[in-house]
Order: C-alpha cells, then structure tokens, then sequence
C-alpha cells in the first residue's frame, strides 16, 4: 500500500512543481538493524514520482564505500537531499508525521538554494562565515515544534556553505542521543559543543554558532 | 503504521496583507473553529500562531470525548482537519509568529505585532491563545528541563523507550499522557498532591490497572534530582512526612495550566490568574477585541468548549463588522 495517500500526493506535487534546480534524494540504507529501510526508500520513491525534478539513489551504507565518502555519511538510514550542488542537508531516520514537513521543506531549500524563513541580517552573517559549522537538530516524528527548528537548519546550510545541517530522528540513533543527552526535543547541537534546546529563532542559533567558533 | 503531514507553513508561505477583517491569535481549536465559522461568512480572516498548528490539543496523543469520532482521534489529526476546513473557506493562517502586542489605533483599526517584524491590521481581534503547561517551581525543575524532565509525553515519551519514567499530576491530562508513556516505558510511577485523582474515571481504571503502573497520593514533590540528568524525584508524604526518592531516568509534568496573556496585560481586562474577561458573546472591555477557548476566565479546558467559544465569537466578530 502507498504510504502517501492521494490527497498529500497532491500536495507535494504543488510544492515541488517549479523547483529551478534537480533534487536528488541520495538514501543511504543498512542491510541489517533497519526495519524503517524499506519505508524510507519508498517513500522517497513516492515523492520522486510527483516530480520531474525529483530523483532517488539508493546505496548501501555498508558497501558503497565510495559514495559513502561522497557524501560523508558517517551513519545509517540517511537521507541526503542534493540540489545544484551538495548543500550538506542530510536527515537520519524517517521522516514521518510532522518531519514529513522537514523533509519536503529541505527538498524546496536544495532546489531553489534558497532559505525560506532567514532575514537580511541572519543571511549577511551566514555569507561571512569563515569556519565551518556542524548544526544537529534531534526530533521526533510526534513533536510538533520540531519542523520549526529542522527547517532552520536546513535553511542556514544553503545559505552557507560551510554549513552542514543534520537532522537526526533521535529514537532511531539511541546512542547519539545519549551522547548528547537528548531527553527532550527539538534539540539544536552546533560543532559538538553548544546546546539549543527547544525551538530558537535564528538570533540564538547564530549567537551559538559565535561561541562554538 | 507511519502517518505523514505537511505542515501550513510550507505549503502556503506568508499573508496576502492588506487589511483584516479579523485576525485570530492562536491556532487551537478556539481560533480555528472562528476562523471556519469567520471565513465562511466572507470575513477575511488571518490566524496567527506562535508554534505550529493545533493547540495543546494537537500536544494530545487521543481524544476520545469529541463528538462524532467514536473511536477517538489523534489530537494532532484532529486539528488537522480544523485546519483544513478553516483554509478550505479562506482563512489564512501563519505559523511561528508570536504576537507580541496589540495595539488599538482607532475605532475599527487595531494593529497586531509580531515576532518576526511583522505589522497585521485588523477590523477585529479575537484572543484564543489558550494556556501552557504550569511549572512546579521546584529546585532542579529549571536546570533539568530538556535533560530528562519534560511537559509533553507526546513529544519526548519515544525518548524513553524501557525507561522508568515519573509522571506528577494524576489529572485528567496526566493520565491521558501517562497511558501513552505506558506504552513505551519499562515502568510509569504516578504521583499525586491530593488523597485521590481527580481525573475522569475511565482514565484512572486505565492507567491503575495496568501493570507497569504505580500510583503514589498525598506526596508533596520537593525536587527533581539528577547530574546532568534527571536522576529522582523527592516527594514527601503529606500526612505522615515520610521523604521518599523515587529514581529515574524521565519526569513529566503535568499540574494544571496557566493562560499566555502577558502580551495584554493591562489592556483587556483579566482575572488575578490572568485569564481574561468577556461576556456571554465573547466581548473583552476592549472595543474590537474578542476572547475565546481556554484563555477565557472560568472556562472549562476542554476541545467542545473551546470550539463552541470560537463559534460564539465568530457570530458575535460578525455583528461588530456589520455595524462598524
Ligand atoms: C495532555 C492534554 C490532554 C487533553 N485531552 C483532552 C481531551 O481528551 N478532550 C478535550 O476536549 N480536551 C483535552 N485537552 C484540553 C484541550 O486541549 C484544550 O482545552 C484546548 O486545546 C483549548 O483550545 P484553545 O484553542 O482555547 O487553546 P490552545 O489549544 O491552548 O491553543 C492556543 C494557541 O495559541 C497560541 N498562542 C499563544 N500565545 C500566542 C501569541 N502571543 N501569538 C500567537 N499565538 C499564540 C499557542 O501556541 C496555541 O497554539 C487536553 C489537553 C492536554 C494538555
């Protein structure tokens, strides 16, 4: 059974109809300890098929050493959304319920190469970066201030980039989360070491990325 | 098993501008059942939310007591569909900005401010921006927000998957979300400051009968313990004084609510606990401006309620545009 019904179908095929740029959903599967894989490679599939503009690669994270260097995947189930060029937008896990959002969000960020939500000032700042930034967003699929703070993320790394953003679905990496200690979400990691908790307007994460550097 | 939803603020970004005829603050079912009922009668409308679409009731794993879904509904699918339905009319609805202030200009003409920088003009502005979970004010309720203590099972309760979690509230809200946690954790502990729940029945047979639950009265929390993390929770009995620790890896809290109406404060008039006052038809003491849902002095917290609010204030938003 489709995982996407008719009327999201219809949806997405709004959003994603006049992206200037291609968009290729390279995903990153695990032959083994991934029960969402499968979900993950058809839903992606699902939403290529409403799109011209869309395509999907599919390798896998244990073999494909190669692409795995490409695209410095360094954990699996991933999803790395590709426009014009590598704006370093990756989500891990899948993207279901409200990171649905997140995902299509990023897909529109990687095929204009645009942010959506950044103001004059925020961008300025980005352009200026001359350090790179590693901005991890834990979610969960149930939480529904988590787009918000994904979606910045992933609007800051095409804006620059020297900007990676990783979106990480935080049930599915249980040990990163307790690396990190992520008890509550959506939680914002930037370079390892500053911590955002909850849903920041840009203001805050640019003041952590200042302090990270 | 997966559902899949696309947030508003995607699919349709910013307003049109211009003038409103109403802008509704707050995106709960009070705010988009005025939205609906105010769209629909060709008002333009705009809603404006702080976070995402929804409410607390969207915060809500299951609703079971709104009319017409017999088998219950996700809080969050339910207000799904206000949402559609609002937008199906007209309505434009802006997520993630706050409004800061509102200002009257003239008669017929107040100005909303926003978060984001933004200046909305209305005709009419209807306050529906309901409450948000209370804190306990206890040590360690601060420094452990976000490290293990949390206000929203559903949000956080996939992060504690086989851990024993600590829920304080056995209102009817703490034993919704403590059923939800029930299913995902090793072991719920419920605690309790009165003799008894005063949830609704159905949820304390539940939640008591389950067999990862244990259920503690009368206790006074005094604070949340941990090292970097949430580690236990302390609670004295209130009759005896006995000081127990319970240890554990989450706590969530869930003590009642309190209204969101800094942002007003000293314009419309408002009860000690910061709700604010209207009449029978939604009128605050404030020409033009409407309040609706939780936000409301004496109300009862709850989605028919609230969805019967936003109707009232939408008829009533209606009468005032007429005679403007
Ligand atoms: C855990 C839980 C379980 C519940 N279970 C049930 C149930 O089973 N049945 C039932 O009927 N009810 C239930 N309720 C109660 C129900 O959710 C509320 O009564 C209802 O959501 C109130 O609606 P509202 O529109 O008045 O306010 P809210 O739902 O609180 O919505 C207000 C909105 O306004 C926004 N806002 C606040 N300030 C601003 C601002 N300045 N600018 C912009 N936006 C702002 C908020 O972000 C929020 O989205 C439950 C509540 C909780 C927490």
């Amino acid at each position: 059974m489709a995982l996407l019904n008719e009327e999201i179908r219809g949806q997405v095929r709004e959003m994603l109809a006049e992206l200037p740029d291609a968009v290729r959903l390279v995903v990153f599967k695990k032959p083994e300890d991934c029960s969402y894989c499968e979900t993950i490679e058809e839903l992606v599939t699902e939403i290529a098929e409403t799109s011209e503009n869309v395509s999907v690669e599919v390798y896998d994270f244990t073999q494909d050493q190669d692409k795995v260097a490409e695209f410095k995947i360094d954990k699996a189930p991933v999803i790395a959304i590709v426009g014009a060029r590598d704006y370093g937008l990756r989500f891990f896990g899948v993207p279901a319920n409200y990171e649905f959002t997140t995902l299509l969000h990023g897909i529109q960020a990687a095929g204009t190469g645009k942010s959506i939500q950044l103001d004059g000032a925020t961008k300025d700042y980005l352009a200026a970066l001359d350090k790179p930034v590693h901005y991890q967003v834990f979610v969960t699929p149930t939480c529904p201030y988590c787009p918000g703070a994904a979606v910045m993320a992933f609007d800051m790394a095409v804006e620059s980039d020297l900007v990676r953003a990783d979106v990480v679905e935080a049930s599915e990496f249980p040990e990163l989360s307790s690396r990190y200690n992520v008890m509550g979400v959506p939680l914002n990691i930037i370079n390892e070491t500053q911590r955002v908790e909850g849903r920041a307007p840009a203001t805050m994460i640019v003041e952590a990325i200042e302090s990270s550097l | 098993m997966f559902e899949f939803k696309i947030g508003e603020e995607l699919a349709k970004p910013g307003a049109t501008g211009g003038l409103y005829d109403l802008v509704v603050i707050g995106a709960g079912p009070a705010g988009m059942t005025a939205a609906i009922y105010a769209a629909r009668n060709s008002i333009k409308t705009l809603v404006l939310e702080k976070s995402s679409l929804g409410g607390l009731a969207a915060t809500t794993e299951l609703i079971e007591n709104y009319p017409g879904f017999p088998e219950g509904i996700a809080g969050a699918e339910l207000m799904d569909r206000f949402q559609k339905q609002a937008r199906r009319f007209g309505a434009e609805i802006i997520e993630f900005d706050e409004v800061l202030q509102i200002e009257p200009v003239k008669q017929g003409l107040l100005r909303a401010r926003t978060d984001s920088g933004e200046v909305y003009e209305a005709r009419a502005v209807l306050i529906a921006t309901g409450s948000r979970p209370k804190k306990l004010h206890l040590p360690g309720e601060d420094e452990f927000y976000g490290r293990g203590l949390s206000y929203c099972a559903t949000c956080d309760g996939p992060l504690f998957k086989n851990k024993d979690v600590v829920v304080i509230g056995t209102g009817s809200s703490g034993l919704q979300e403590g059923l939800n946690l029930l299913g995902y954790a090793k072991h719920v502990t419920f605690v309790e400051f009165l003799p008894y729940s005063p949830a609704e029945k159905i949820l304390q047979k539940r939640t008591m009968s389950h067999e990862k639950s244990t259920f503690y009265f009368n206790q006074q929390v005094t604070e949340i313990k941990g090292e970097r993390v949430v580690t236990a929770v302390v609670m004295k009995d209130r009759a005896t004084g006995e000081v127990q620790e319970l240890p554990t890896e989450g706590v969530f809290v869930y003590v009642g609510y309190a209204p969101d109406t800094k942002f007003v404060e000293g314009q419309v008039e408002m009860n000690k606990w910061g709700y604010v006052k209207t009449d029978g038809k939604m009128h605050t003491n404030m020409e033009g401006i409407f309040a609706a849902g939780d936000v409301r002095a004496d109300n009862v917290a709850q989605v028919t309620v609230a969805v019967s609010d936003g109707t009232k204030a939408a008829l009533a938003v209606r009468e005032y545009l007429a005679v403007l």
